[in-house]
């Protein structure tokens, strides 16, 4: 008996191990008057959430409890950030430029092309990718050479309104914000695979990759949408967001922006 | 006395704020739109970029959750109601008000329309649902405006989950397929009825609904 009791214990382990749990919410943080389109954070001196506030034209900042406010300067419409090696990128949607945040001091990132409306930008070491909403296409760079990658249109590798970007290490990610997909490039701007068409979004706007999943904000639908790599659909929340714009992980936490509710839902999967 | 005092100071009062105003507005006009269903915060923007084009425009805001768009204007190039609002729907929205106040102090403001105010009073009075394309709050508001705007039409209503527009109509006067070309026109698809590719496309990156 006692050997049956511990096989179904050891089984029960190893299932429990092999099960991926999902997310859950854990509480909404109010922000105030703040509109938060993008979101980022910085881990240095303790760590602190960065977020776009688009509607009054800043940046802000938390610490990591969403206390601590403060104001880091004015952005025209700053939209989906990003942190790289102590910089943060903010892409100014009303002034087409991309806006450099080093140790408090502001500078426009030198670019050989012009933007109309940057909906988003990554750095990831070197690279650089940008979300050029009204030229309907990604701008990408190695570090030495940039590449421009699609056109509008609704085609495989043809954006609507692109809004995000994200780079990892083999591909990039794109939120084609208005053909309601995410798609996915190689770094030579091939067209790979694309993702979320079954679940009829109504704009992608934000898109946050992780090492395992792909998390989708579907702005008119107020859905965070999950997905594998593979782009099998994993999960869909639908209660508590209204007009979500964004998501990040810190520390095992999803934190998701919400823009019309002007808050933070905060997810675990413990 | 008492009340000779406070009618001074009232005046007084009144007059300093009057002169700041001068002093403050004396070349530039202010103007106040309302925008029908501003949602998106990406279309909004956009709304302000349009308005770019206008050479000298300062002190743009934008409220998303009234529509209420505010802007001043240099003074000396008499900008119109007119103007504004075609910039407005040659950006893909709908304008419901607008309001100037002049830097000499006139005040101007648009007309609203009256809904099918020569509709007769025998109407044949009829209500439908008919089906029109859309996504968001400003496709709502152009769909209903476009329909409304129809001689005969009472009412419209555009429901953006079940794409389904409530009407009540005038049998009498107009048909069904009057509402749904005018809707067509303003760049959104029905069963009887399509829009031509270069609204489509003319519509703000919120509106493209699918058309596959």
């Amino acid at each position: 008996m006692k050997r049956i009791l511990i096989i179904i214990l050891f089984s029960s382990i190893l299932f429990s191990c092999g099960k991926e749990t999902e997310w859950k919410t854990e509480k909404t943080i109010a922000l105030g008057e703040v509109t938060p389109i993008g979101i980022t954070f910085t881990p240095e001196n303790g760590g602190r959430f960065w977020l776009a506030d688009g509607d009054n034209n800043r940046l802000v900042s938390f610490d990591k409890e969403f206390k601590g406010m403060q104001i880091e300067g004015e952005y025209e419409r700053p939209m989906h950030l990003s942190y790289n090696e102590g910089e943060i990128l903010i892409p100014e949607y009303g002034s087409d430029r991309i806006v450099s945040w080093k140790d408090g001091k502001k500078t426009v990132v030198p670019l050989q092309d012009s933007l109309d409306a940057p909906g988003g930008v990554d750095a990831r070491g070197k690279e650089l990718a940008i979300a050029d909403f009204y030229n309907h296409r990604i701008l990408y760079s190695d570090g030495n050479d940039w590449i421009r990658i699609g056109k509008k249109g609704k085609k495989e590798g043809e954006f609507h309104y692109p809004t995000d970007v994200q780079i990892t290490d083999n591909l990039i990610y794109v939120a084609d914000a208005y053909n309601h997909r995410v798609q996915v490039f190689d770094k030579k701007g091939t067209w790979k695979k694309t993702i979320g068409t079954e679940e009829k979004m109504n704009a992608a706007t934000g898109i946050y990759i992780s090492d395992n999943e792909i998390f989708v904000t579907d702005f008119e639908n107020s859905r965070l949408l999950i997905y594998d790599l593979n782009g099998g659909l994993k999960q869909i929340l639908n209660n508590g967001y209204d007009n979500p714009t964004d998501a990040l992980i810190v520390d095992g936490k999803l934190y998701v922006t919400n823009f019309k509710a002007k808050n933070i839902v905060v997810l675990n999967r413990e | 006395m008492r009340y000779s005092i406070v009618v001074i100071m009232m005046g007084l009062m009144m007059g300093l704020s009057l002169s700041s105003y001068a002093q403050k507005s004396k070349d530039r006009d202010f103007f106040t739109v309302k925008v029908e269903g501003l949602g998106c915060p990406f279309c909004a923007y956009g709304l302000e970029k349009k308005f770019k084009e206008f050479k000298g425009i300062k002190d743009t805001k934008i409220e998303m959750e009234t529509g209420i768009f505010t802007f001043t204007y240099p003074a000396e190039k008499a900008l119109t109601l007119e103007q504004v609002e075609k910039q407005v729907v040659a950006a893909g929205y709908t304008p419901a008000d607008t309001r100037i106040e002049r830097a000499d102090g006139t005040v101007e403001a648009s007309e609203k329309e009256e809904i099918s105010s020569d509709t007769p009073e025998n109407a044949n009075w009829k209500e439908a649902e008919i089906f029109v394309a859309g996504n968001c709050g400003m496709c709502k508001a152009r769909i209903e405006k476009a329909a409304t705007g129809v001689k005969g039409v009472a009412s419209a209503e555009w429901n953006k989950k079940t794409k389904q527009l409530s009407l009540k109509y005038d049998a009498g006067s107009i048909s069904i397929e009057d509402v749904e070309s005018a809707i067509a026109e303003s760049g959104h698809d029905t069963r009887s009825a399509k829009a031509d590719d270069k609204t489509y496309d003319n519509l703000p990156a919120c509106c493209l609904y699918d058309r596959d």
